[in-house]
């Protein structure tokens, strides 16, 4: 069980671990990946090595070429 | 009717209903572009081309899988965040900003290819400022509710 923060500082503290966790949490969702997801909604992660993501993940980046392009 | 979606108005109504997305294509059945955001006119061939070969890879990365085929891909960058959705008879892809929340993402791409297939127009609500400007009645309190009251007899 979390231990109870007393005191300002503790406070802060746990303040900066959630704020440090939350940073953490969103970089981690913006790595390059791979999902997909079947018509029921449920999702899967094309691991890096597994066949096929090198080539998703390179048409993918063509695609981001051409409107970055554009732009 | 005057509001009914066109595939031609598909991926600027999604551009409409997302402000992540920098651009955006419709395929038809048969892989040809069918729609993009207007001022993608120039190069919407090319990413149609694209956002089919994405299918097509997609589909040769999990031919040996034991589910479904994929419905829906995202995939996320450095630079931003690719994603599509397709139905039978449709492939919307979209390229979005980085940090587009994808959940939201993906149920756009899905309203808008919903809306396409003749499913119901998407609702966008109206700021409260012109909500005032008609009379306030039960039935437009009623249609802002966002979901059914529960409980009921």
């Amino acid at each position: 069980m979390k231990e109870k923060r007393k005191g300002p500082l503790s406070r802060a503290a746990g303040l900066a671990e959630g704020m440090a966790a939350t940073v953490r949490r969103m970089q981690r969702e913006r790595e390059p990946r791979v999902l997909l997801y079947d018509p029921a909604g449920y999702a899967r992660l094309v691991q890096p090595e597994a066949r096929g993501h090198a080539r998703i993940m390179q048409v993918a980046e063509e695609m981001l070429g051409q409107v970055a392009e554009r732009e | 009717m005057a509001d009914t979606l066109t595939p031609e108005r598909a991926a600027e109504r999604l551009r409409g209903l997302s402000a992540d997305v920098r651009g955006a294509v419709l395929l038809d059945a048969a892989g040809s572009l069918a729609g993009a955001t207007d001022d993608d006119h120039d190069n919407a061939p090319a990413l149609a081309d694209l956002a089919r070969r994405l299918f097509e890879e997609v589909d040769r990365a999990t031919r040996d899988w034991d589910t479904e085929p994929p419905e829906q891909v995202e995939v996320q960058l450095p630079g931003g965040a690719v994603f599509a959705s397709r139905t039978p008879r449709w492939t919307l892809a979209a390229v979005a900003k980085r940090g587009a929340l994808s959940s939201l993402m993906l149920y756009d791409l899905r309203a808008v290819l919903g809306e396409l297939e003749g499913g119901p127009a998407i609702r966008r609500s109206t700021s409260a400022e012109e909500r005032a400007r008609g009379p306030a009645t039960e039935e437009h309190a009623a249609e802002e509710l966002p979901m059914p009251e529960l409980g009921g007899q």
